[in-house]
């Protein structure tokens, strides 16, 4: 198979680097498995006989890779040149427009290629079309890394709970909010003390309100309720209270009571993000940026996963989606 | 779904043998459902046995027309009130509340309140009320519009 890997920021750039290192255990799967193209949103480099990977992995930006990176090269081209079977989508989300990664994800689709993505923008906006576009075109859409990063929620969902009927998921979503109110829980800091901190070490951005305000924590419980449950959810259906107003004082006070104040998600017919009072024996009480998703089902009962929610660890997440499409070929 | 009312009930009877049947009788006549029972003969005070007892009716009229039945035998009846199982829940309460009008606007009944106000910032309660089982998710709804209402920030237990 010839993958081709669309954006080449943090995640694009350790993907390429977690291929170089399991690339025997890939081609265990593929003897004929290689990377053909990487684009970035200026251009790309693109090679029928597979690229360097060696190199790919060294390089900070793509046009360090040679003169074999063409400016205005696109992904689209690829695609109409039926370059590539797998397109691995990580251009930043953008949950308006979900743009640029909606055209390609629609695209590739439209290609016959099969996709895996970390994108949420795209479905949060069109789930049902995109994934309706792949089951016509007898492609995948795979998405593990679009909530909770390296949590394997689908997997475990489409493997290991095949005979459960999911009742509800809930789960603290957003690294860099349960980042935050852990700092206020543990150290008693304020909200904006802690958030300084965060962003200081790289956890939330200059403009935090994409986490603060529960708007990634919102797309992905979109996700989840459309993929898990099977749900019409837009963005707009979920109820969204962010953790801005939450003071050391309540943290102080929840905490005397045996309970820590977290982010929490829960979809079930209404879905909601807002801060909630979780027990501290509770398994979905985890601290740092860690993330945990909690399973209500009706077999099972509860099953939660732990794991890192954002970061180097996302890259499991798409390795998994690529192995499953490699297997399933 | 069937739903009862339940009831506690303490009757004092006659220290005779066939006491406990004749006032159990007119009990399972009315539809009661005796959960629990206790004849407790060593507690046996002017001639007279105290029976405890909790009884599920399918209404209060049920356990009315129970009631006066026992009455119209000559049955004492020392205490007889319904059960009502209670939720406790614990609130947080960011931003200016009247604590009056929180009390008076909610069916809610308060075991605890803490209230922590900072120099700067805004203030924060922390709430330990019960409400009766099955009025729990009415009553919490009703908070939460009273929160919204308010701009106050609810934090609920997940």
């Amino acid at each position: 198979m010839r993958l081709s890997v669309v954006g080449f920021g943090f995640i694009g750039k350790s993907l390429v680097k977690a291929i170089k290192r399991k690339i025997d255990f890939l081609r265990e799967l593929d003897r004929d498995f290689k990377v053909v193209g990487v684009f970035d949103s200026k251009g790309g480099v693109l090679s029928s006989s597979g690229l360097n990977l060696e190199r790919l992995s060294i390089i900070e930006a793509l046009p360090q890779y040679g003169e074999e990176y063409t400016n205005n090269l696109s992904v689209l081209d690829a695609l109409r040149e039926g370059a590539i079977d797998i397109m691995v989508e990580a251009t930043p989300t953008n949950i308006d427009t979900g743009e640029p990664g909606l055209t390609y994800i629609r695209e590739a689709l439209k290609s016959g290629v099969n996709v895996v993505t970390a994108n949420k923008g795209p479905l949060v906006l069109s789930y049902w079309e995109l994934m309706e576009l792949a089951s016509k075109r007898r492609v995948q859409l795979l998405h593990e890394a679009t909530v909770a990063a390296a949590l394997p929620i689908f997997s475990l969902y489409k493997r290991c709970l095949q005979a459960d009927r999911i009742q509800r998921i809930s789960g603290i979503l957003n690294g860099t909010t349960n980042y935050i109110l852990s700092k206020m829980y543990f150290e008693g800091a304020s909200f904006e003390l802690a958030l300084k901190e965060a962003q200081e070490r790289g956890y939330a951005e200059r403009d935090p309100s994409y986490d603060i305000d529960g708007i990634d924590a919102a797309c992905k419980l979109v996700i989840l309720g459309n993929a898990i449950l099977g749900k019409k959810f837009t963005f707009k259906d979920v109820k969204r209270i962010g953790i801005r107003r939450v003071t050391p004082e309540a943290m102080a006070l929840a905490k005397k009571s045996g309970y820590a104040i977290k982010l929490v998600g829960v979809v079930d017919d209404k879905p909601e993000v807002s801060p909630k009072m979780v027990p501290i024996t509770h398994p979905l009480c985890v601290h740092g940026n860690l993330n945990a998703v909690h399973f209500e089902t009706d077999l099972a009962g509860g099953v939660t996963i732990v794991g890192y929610g954002a970061g180097k660890e996302t890259v499991s997440a798409l390795l998994n989606d690529i192995i499953a499409i490699l297997k399933s070929a | 779904m069937f739903t009862s009312l339940r009831f506690d009930i303490t009757l004092l009877l006659p220290d005779r043998p066939g006491e406990l049947l004749r006032a159990l009788e007119p009990i399972a006549k009315c539809g009661g459902n005796i959960i629990s029972i206790i004849h407790d003969r060593n507690k046996v005070s002017s001639n007279y046995a105290i029976v405890s007892l909790v009884a599920d009716f399918p209404s209060r009229k049920n356990f009315l027309m129970a009631k006066k039945s026992l009455e119209k035998q000559g049955i004492s009846i020392a205490k007889s009130e319904e059960v009502v199982e209670k939720e406790t829940f614990n609130v947080i309460i960011i931003g200016e509340v009247d604590i009056n009008e929180l009390f008076e606007e909610n069916e809610i009944q308060i075991l605890e309140a803490e209230i922590s106000r900072p120099t700067t910032g805004e203030q924060s309660l922390k709430l330990n009320f019960e409400v009766p089982k099955e009025k729990a998710e009415k009553a919490m709804d009703k908070l939460k519009k009273f929160g919204e209402e308010r701009d106050l920030l609810l934090i609920t237990p997940m």
